[in-house]
């Protein structure tokens, strides 16, 4: 009768005496050595015994392994390999490859979103171009910057995107406002008070914590001519009063501050809202929909369109130590092959990418009519690292919590002109 | 009376064990006697011991060690992170961050207490009585317990949107105005109303099974002198389920103060629903806002959980004594 009792307080017991002996066990355990396991030094290891299963990690878990995704990297292994491929979401993936790299375990190729790339390649992850030797010519500066760290490269766009002003036609169309009058943030509130007075809602876009809410909002912090270098300046304020007073006046919704892209996608997709800023990967999903849905360039505050970021994933090989020329040369044939002459179309479009290479580009654009509003945006957008190279991370997490303190406030200006302020700040970690 | 001969139960065996470690005051013929039982005895403990080591000491040294040290992604790879004393501490403790954290954890963790406990203690009452379909009814406040967190916390965020949630629509049935409730000023309390509702079931399972050691006779005895119910449950209920109340909130707590999950999935743990748990998870992997790894930092905060953890382990101990001393 009484064993449960007895039980519990056993068990309370050994927790609290687990915690105890834990503690103050720590202190007599010798320090584990910090030095690798590298055996890069052995003569025996001159001639690389070439691989025959190559790893390859993609941020692109949607993409399961029966997926035309899947097969298609697969059809990249040479004669005689096979490809293994690991998927998992991009924050996870650097941390992964971060803990591959000290266990001399990496995967041959990685996929990560460009603007990590300077921040693993100044924790020395990456192996420049160079030691693989990969064709890293031929690539647009814009799309290809993220992959440049202090002079040296490090890989290559798969593809790119970037960020565009979808609107839902037929609502504009009831409301009477035209699309090709939204040259400005003054044209674009003017739009968004006339479609919400005609009973839909506004704006969709993702206002989300971290770096997938930044993406989205440098569109209208470059279009205020505000820079990365300084986060606090009067014209990175008046971007946050938009996206701010946007929530005030109910023109977007207030799940912004958790939205990310696809969330924010679903919202527009219900037909109820006139505009949703999002990604050129879901320009062939909007020529899907029940409404008619087209794109604008996101315009600038002053008018004109905005400087929009470069969105897509870099292929690069991580560092080895053991067998390095093996892993090398692997990852060069699987690189080549993803982003060859022949191939980065139809790698573009598995994706929903664009081929960062112009002249393949063109012919990818030419052959479709949903592509042609983006050619603009795309050969004109920045990559996001340019100016700070591996300082955009503490950047971006400073703009991101100014801007969520920013969406929170609800067009209060001068808890976003704080927000800003401290965001300068932070910026300088 | 049935505590009271729980506890000479539970002591008994101890006593010639101390007695035979107190009689032994010759060091050499404790060694002699004790050797041959002390190596089986170490064998029987190597398993324990082992994985005790691996899966406890190690990671729990390695945490500490990491606190001391600068680690960045760089250092955490080449290894060679310097070593720095307390300054990290020092940094974490000084930073803007710090105290409104703390301050939040602790509302968190109690408030999520109180309510879990009171409301399953209260549950737990009501279902000793056996009614058609109490089985039944039990099993249903179960289910917080059987969904995956992701599950009943993406539901909870969506019941809690500001425009189209449920909760708002329902408030608005009796004229209030809706609230936002995942915004940096309420997130908080809309992760402890979702958090409560998590730990009911827990609470209730535990101090349902203590209500069942307590004998039936001591109501009897006290329907017969005529106690109320209300004066039943707190002359006989109350006091008899201290053991198992107090078990219930250390391990309440303990999980509570470790809670990332259903904060992370509703509000990311942004404005007032950042605890310390969470923060030391956005800052190890990078979550969140900042993608800046600050492995060191979060080390530091998993370190001052461990050590409150290990603080409420004490007071368990102390409260466990005091109420066998009496």
């Amino acid at each position: 009768m009484f064993t449960t009792n007895r039980a519990l307080r056993f068990a309370g017991v050994a927790a609290a005496v687990t915690m105890v002996t834990a503690l103050a066990a720590c202190s007599g355990t010798p320090a584990p050595s910090a030095s690798s396991s590298g055996s890069a030094s052995q003569p025996a290891s001159s001639a690389p015994a070439a691989l025959t299963n190559i790893a390859v990690w993609d941020p692109y878990p949607q993409h399961d392994a029966n997926s035309d995704w899947a097969k298609y990297v697969q059809s990249c292994a040479p004669a005689g390999t096979t490809v293994t491929r690991t998927s998992s979401a991009t924050s996870d993936l650097l941390n992964s490859l971060t803990t591959a790299v000290k266990e001399d375990n990496a995967p041959d190729v990685v996929m990560l979103d460009n603007p990590a790339v300077p921040d693993a390649a100044s924790a020395g992850l990456l192996a420049p171009a160079t030691d693989v030797g990969m064709d890293t010519s031929g690539f647009d500066a814009n799309l290809a910057g993220p992959g440049t760290v202090d002079g040296v490269t490090y890989g290559v766009p798969i593809g790119a995107n970037t960020l565009g002003l979808y609107y839902n036609a037929d609502i504009l169309k009831k409301a009477g406002v035209d699309p090709a009058s939204i040259t400005s943030w003054d044209a674009l509130n003017a739009a968004l008070a006339k479609v919400t007075a005609s009973g839909a809602k506004g704006i969709t876009f993702a206002g989300i914590a971290g770096e997938e809410g930044v993406f989205q909002f440098e569109p209208w912090f470059w279009g205020a001519g505000a820079t990365l270098k300084d986060p606090g300046s009067a014209e990175a304020i008046s971007a946050g009063e938009l996206v701010s007073n946007w929530i005030a006046k109910g023109y977007a919704p207030k799940s912004a501050i958790t939205d990310n892209q696809s969330a924010s996608w679903d919202l527009f997709l219900t037909g109820k809202y006139a505009f949703a800023e999002n990604g050129s990967w879901f320009a062939k999903a909007a020529t899907q929909q029940k409404f008619k849905a087209a794109m604008i360039p996101i315009p600038s505050k002053a008018g004109g369109a905005a400087g929009v970021p470069t969105g897509g994933e870099f292929v690069l090989a991580p560092i080895h130590k053991d067998n390095a020329a093996a892993h090398y040369a692997a990852a060069k044939q699987i690189i080549d092959c993803l982003v060859s002459k022949d191939n980065q179309v139809k790698t573009g479009d598995q994706l929903g990418y664009f081929a960062a290479k112009k002249d393949l580009r063109a012919a990818q654009i030419a052959s479709d009519p949903m592509w042609k509003p983006w050619a603009a945006a795309i050969e004109s957008a920045q990559g996001r690292t340019t100016d700070l190279g591996p300082a955009y991370t503490q950047t971006s997490a400073a703009i991101s919590t100014a801007l969520q303190a920013s969406l929170n406030a609800s067009g209060d200006a001068a808890a976003i002109k704080k927000a800003f302020e401290q965001a300068a700040v932070d910026a300088k970690g | 009376m049935t505590l009271s001969t729980q506890h000479s139960a539970a002591r008994l065996p101890l006593k010639p064990a101390a007695r035979r470690t107190g009689s032994a005051g010759s060091p050499d013929a404790h060694r002699r006697r004790i050797r041959p039982t002390t190596w089986a005895g170490l064998a029987f403990i190597a398993p324990m011991a082992i994985y005790f080591c691996v899966f406890y000491v190690y990671p729990l040294f390695e945490n500490v060690s990491m606190s001391l040290h600068r680690f960045t992604r760089a250092t955490f790879v080449t290894g060679a992170a310097p070593f720095v004393g307390f300054d990290i501490y020092k940094e974490v403790t000084s930073s803007p961050l710090f105290a409104p954290t703390v301050v939040q954890t602790a509302i968190f963790v109690i408030v999520s207490l109180v309510f879990q406990y009171s409301i399953g203690l209260g549950l737990a009452v009501f279902f000793r009585r056996h009614f058609p379909l109490s089985e039944v009814l039990r099993a249903l406040f179960l289910v917080p317990w059987l969904l995956p967190i992701i599950v009943s916390a993406t539901t909870w965020q969506w019941m809690m949107d500001a425009e189209n949630g449920i909760i708002n629509r329902f408030l608005g049935v009796f004229g209030m105005d809706p609230i936002w409730w995942l915004n940096n000023d309420h997130s908080l309390w809309a992760v402890v109303i979702a958090n409560i509702w998590l730990g009911i079931p827990f609470n209730l399972v535990i101090l349902y099974s203590g209500l069942q050691n307590i004998s039936a006779d001591l109501y009897e005895a006290a329907a017969i002198d005529g106690a109320s119910a209300w004066r039943q449950f707190w002359s006989i209920t109350f006091p008899l389920l201290k053991p198992v109340s107090a078990i219930t909130l250390l391990l309440g707590f303990v999980y509570t103060l470790k809670v990332v999950d259903i904060i992370w999935i509703m509000s990311m743990g942004t404005g007032s629903s950042q605890t310390l748990a969470t923060w030391a998870y956005a800052m190890a992997f990078g979550k969140g806002s900042s993608s800046v790894i600050r492995y060191s930092q979060a080390a530091v905060v998993g370190t001052v959980l461990l050590v409150v953890a290990l603080i409420m382990g004490f007071v368990y101990l102390f409260v466990q004594r005091r109420q066998e001393e009496r």
